[in-house]
């Protein structure tokens, strides 16, 4: 183990990186439980990753291949019914944890300079997330996937302009077929994992360098009253401690909530009654059914996508848009913002499954 | 017992939980990487048999998915694959080599060898798959939708 | 309206080589003769009209005069108004009777309909004077007559059981016969009748399927099972190699008929073989004995089958529910399941080596459904004791972790 160790030490530093993570702090106060957040998503994403590569073992994408593929991994492959859990479960954590995290990121005024980057790396990173949660979704090719992706594709038609050639793109053709099928599989597995992966380096870098970043208000309190604890080994060991208790979630979710296959797809059946896109797009979904048919001059699904659009450019574009954070001063407009943000997306969650 | 034994007891026990830990993740992994003994099953076609299972006349009915499909050989050779469920009632057919037809004992339905209904309550003709001989092998495959 | 028709009518009559003079006139006589037009309009919709057969092939008379009433209808020689039944079997076999006519229509149709009727009960009545008798036009309809294949046609198979209880279910009309007229309510709630009127299943028995169309008769005791086998193959055959044939038909019973009845046969069940008033060996076996151990016998085993089937259902969805995959076990499930089926087909021979031996197949599918659905049932017990285990684990090191946490403080 320690000739292990100097063989490394002696190539890549090995003494240099502990002594950095060592040095680096962590500050201790009432939000400390919030730097939890990120790792917890990381971790979440690495099971992902992990979880995801065995399923590749055995999935075969195409429509005739891909829910028979799923049904054999969760029946005959031993414990692939846990790996396909897992993935499915994992899945929703990390979206649900990305969510937290932006959002108590958001409160704490953490993109404020010098951070702005880290922010804007983070928002990529989110949009990312809820790409792989609607890319995924379809893989099993059941019945109730094929649908919520043939309304959420749709979504993308009525974009002007390019809304036809959006949907043909993503589709792979006017329709949800297997093509689309091969076409998110790929999308799932190699692009996006890519391009995320690039992103969470260069956003986990970015963390690294510049250190936990702390509210305003503590901010302002002079060195001894700022408490902290160093990076390694307890923060880490904390972290890790986290990480364990929700890989157990996880498997209790495995085990007691099950994610039910369904019937197979089939483009010639009539749409089940409550096709329903994942949770996370259900503020989305219920929102564009309340939008009228007809707003001022354009139509209402138009109306829509241009006010998601418009309300995520403000969202991405925070830390330049917020100019009191930056003086250190916490903004009571974006403070406001950011609760009328939240509490819009629960509510119209919950009216979604209401209805 | 000192501060420095409790220590190294705590770091003992954390090692052998992490060991644990280790172990119940990794053994659900290899368990899940070593393929089944059932080979994964093509769903689009099927081994139906050797060639030597269907002597002239005979018949065989196999799963293809979740669809019973009937096997059977012509009095001239040739094979034919049909869906096995009556399009009346549900019932399953069976292949009448006496006079090459396929019957469906429940309410007396008759179709031909290529699966047409001729006679009796059946509404629809049987849907067909087809049949690729490879050397020995008889295999059945859901017919390419053009 | 009017216009229209006779618009339709003058475009036909183009086309029926200016010979519906009749139609341009009658179309027109609404006020005076009721229904004319309506009758214009059914036999338009017809299949003779579609054939350029025109009124005159049926009635007679002499189109091309047109306006010339007399000379279109009262002194043409040719002309009827009404056709007796007589009259009307002579008419339309003229055609229907003859090869050579009908084969320009529809090369492979049939031309023995008219010999057929009079073999029948309604031609036999017709012949001995009885101008109730049903003939062509009250089965096929008169001016608007249909192909038999038109789902409107009076004898298309949802249709039969109506065109033929307009007489048989009319107690006035019927009364010179002592035949029954309940025969319509009593096929109505009869299995055949759900599966002709509820399930609309066109291959189910109406009542030419058993009695004949053309040629229609009540059939004869010795050939009840010929009828009923020509859907029931498997009973029938069984049936005949049994000892009970030859008894029922000495006693003079209708075979199948003896224990199913006729208009009103009731989808089978287990009960009929529970040995009590009612079942139906009971009603001429009271008296117990061979038939009363068959009966039995018979009833264990379907009743045994049928309820081991039930376990393993109950069984299998228990998995299922539980979000375990039981496609295959839903196959041996299946399997058990035709057993049963075939079993119950089985007692028609009356024979109990017979059925046991054949029912095994059965037991053995349930057998293997349960044993199935417990491997199921076990493993996913299986996934809550490693789920257990595996929380066990992730307890311990995490409460360790927080201790060592604590103590590097």
């Amino acid at each position: 183990m320690k000739s292990l160790y100097n063989w490394l030490n002696n190539r890549i530093d090995m003494d240099g990186a502990i002594a950095f993570a060592q040095k680096k702090r962590v500050p201790v106060f009432y939000g400390t439980v919030w730097y939890y957040l990120g790792g917890i998503s990381l971790f979440l994403f690495a099971i992902q990753l992990v979880t995801g590569i065995l399923l590749v073992l055995y999935y075969q994408p195409g429509a005739d291949t891909a829910y028979e593929s799923v049904k054999f991994i969760v029946s005959k492959v031993e414990f692939g019914w846990l790996i396909r859990e897992t993935h499915s479960w994992s899945a929703n954590l990390f979206v649900f944890f990305v969510f937290i995290h932006m959002f108590t990121v958001f409160f704490a005024k953490a993109y404020r300079k010098p951070r702005e980057l880290t922010w804007i790396t983070g928002m990529i990173l989110f949009v990312l997330a809820l790409a792989f949660g609607f890319s995924g979704y379809l893989l099993p090719w059941n019945e109730l996937a094929y649908f919520a992706t043939k309304v959420g594709s749709d979504i993308a038609g009525a974009v002007p302009v390019v809304g036809e050639f959006l949907l043909r793109v993503l589709r792979a053709g006017d329709e949800v077929t297997g093509a689309t099928l091969t076409r998110f599989y790929g999308i799932h597995i190699a692009i996006l994992p890519g391009i995320f992966t690039i992103i969470l380096g260069i956003h986990l870098f970015l963390v690294q360098i510049q250190g936990m970043s702390v509210p305003p208000e503590i901010e302002k309190l002079p060195e001894e009253k700022r408490r902290t604890i160093p990076f390694f080994p307890d923060f880490v060991l904390r972290d890790f401690m986290a990480w364990l208790i929700v890989l157990n979630v996880i498997a209790l979710l495995a085990v007691f909530f099950p994610w039910e296959l369904g019937p197979k797809a089939d483009a010639l059946a009539p749409a089940p009654a409550g096709i329903r896109p994942e949770w996370y797009f259900m503020f989305m979904f219920q929102t564009l059914k309340l939008i009228p048919a007809h707003v001022w001059f354009m139509e209402g699904e138009l109306f829509g996508i241009l006010f998601f659009t418009i309300g995520g450019l403000i969202w991405f574009f925070v830390p330049f848009l917020d100019k009191k954070a930056h003086m250190g001063i916490r903004s009571t407009f974006w403070t406001w913002f950011g609760i009328g943000l939240v509490i819009y997306i629960i509510v119209l969650t919950i009216w979604g499954y209401m209805v | 017992m000192g501060q420095p034994s409790r220590r190294t007891f705590l770091d003992w026990l954390f090692r052998g939980g992490l060991s644990a830990w280790v172990i119940s993740v990794t053994y659900p992994i290899v368990r899940y990487i070593i393929p089944p003994d059932v080979p994964e099953i093509d769903m689009s076609s099927i081994e139906a048999g050797l060639l030597s299972d269907f002597p002239i006349g005979g018949s065989k009915i196999i799963r293809l998915g979740r669809t019973p499909v009937l096997v059977f050989r012509k009095i001239n050779g040739d094979f034919r694959a049909m869906e096995a469920t009556c399009t009346h009632l549900d019932c399953t057919v069976q292949f009448k080599k006496e006079d090459e037809r396929v019957w469906c004992a429940c309410h007396n339905g008759y179709y031909d060898s290529d699966g047409k209904n001729i006679s009796g309550p059946p509404p629809r003709p049987l849907g067909r798959f087809d049949v690729i001989v490879q050397q020995d092998k008889v295999i059945v495959k859901k017919p390419d939708l053009a | 309206m009017k216009i229209w028709l006779t618009l339709i009518a003058f475009s036909l009559s183009v086309g029926l080589a200016q010979e519906s003079g009749c139609i341009s006139c009658h179309i027109e006589l609404d006020e005076d003769l009721d229904d004319h037009e309506k009758i214009v309009d059914n036999y338009l919709g017809g299949v003779h009209a579609k054939n350029n057969l025109d009124c005159s092939d049926c009635h007679g008379g002499d189109p091309e005069a047109f306006d010339d009433e007399d000379e279109a209808m009262w002194d043409a020689e040719s002309f009827r108004s009404d056709l007796t039944k007589i009259d009307q079997l002579e008419m339309c076999g003229s055609c229907h009777s003859n090869p050579n006519v009908m084969k320009q229509y529809t090369a492979s149709i049939k031309t023995d309909q008219v010999d057929q009727y009079e073999t029948s009960h309604h031609g036999i009545a017709l012949e001995n004077g009885n101008e109730k008798a049903a003939t062509c036009t009250d089965c096929h309809g008169v001016h608007g007559i249909l192909e038999i294949d038109h789902p409107k046609a009076p004898v298309y198979p949802f249709n039969i059981p109506i065109t033929c209880s307009n007489c048989h279910s009319d107690e006035s009309y019927m009364a010179h016969t002592d035949l029954p007229t309940d025969q319509y309510k009593k096929y109505e709630s009869s299995v055949h009748g759900i599966a002709l009127f509820e399930n609309e299943d066109v291959g189910a028995p109406t009542c030419n399927d058993c009695h004949g169309n053309h040629g229609a008769a009540p059939p004869d005791i010795v050939h009840v099972k010929d009828i009923c086998g020509t859907c029931h193959i498997n009973n029938q055959d069984l049936f005949q190699t049994s000892h009970l044939q030859s008894m029922l038909l000495s006693e003079g019973f209708g075979q199948c008929e003896a224990c199913h009845g006729n208009h009103d046969i009731a989808k089978p069940n287990d009960d009929m073989l529970d040995w009590s008033e009612g079942a139906l060996c009971y009603d001429c076996h009271a008296d117990g004995g061979n038939a009363k151990d068959m009966s039995n016998h018979f009833y264990s085993v379907i009743t045994n089958l049928n309820s081991d089937i039930e376990l393993a259902t109950s069984m299998v969805h228990d998995a299922e529910n539980k979000g375990m995959i039981v496609d295959e076990l839903l196959f041996d499930l299946e399997e058990a399941h035709k057993v049963l089926i075939h079993t119950r087909t089985n007692i028609h021979s009356f024979n109990i080596d017979f059925v046991d031996s054949n029912a095994i197949a059965g037991f053995e599918a349930a057998q293997a459904a349960v044993t199935g659905a417990q491997q199921s049932l076990d493993e996913f017990d299986f996934r809550r004791k490693g789920l257990f285990y595996f929380s066990l684990i992730i307890t311990f090191t995490v409460i360790v972790l927080g201790l060592k946490i604590k103590v590097m403080k």
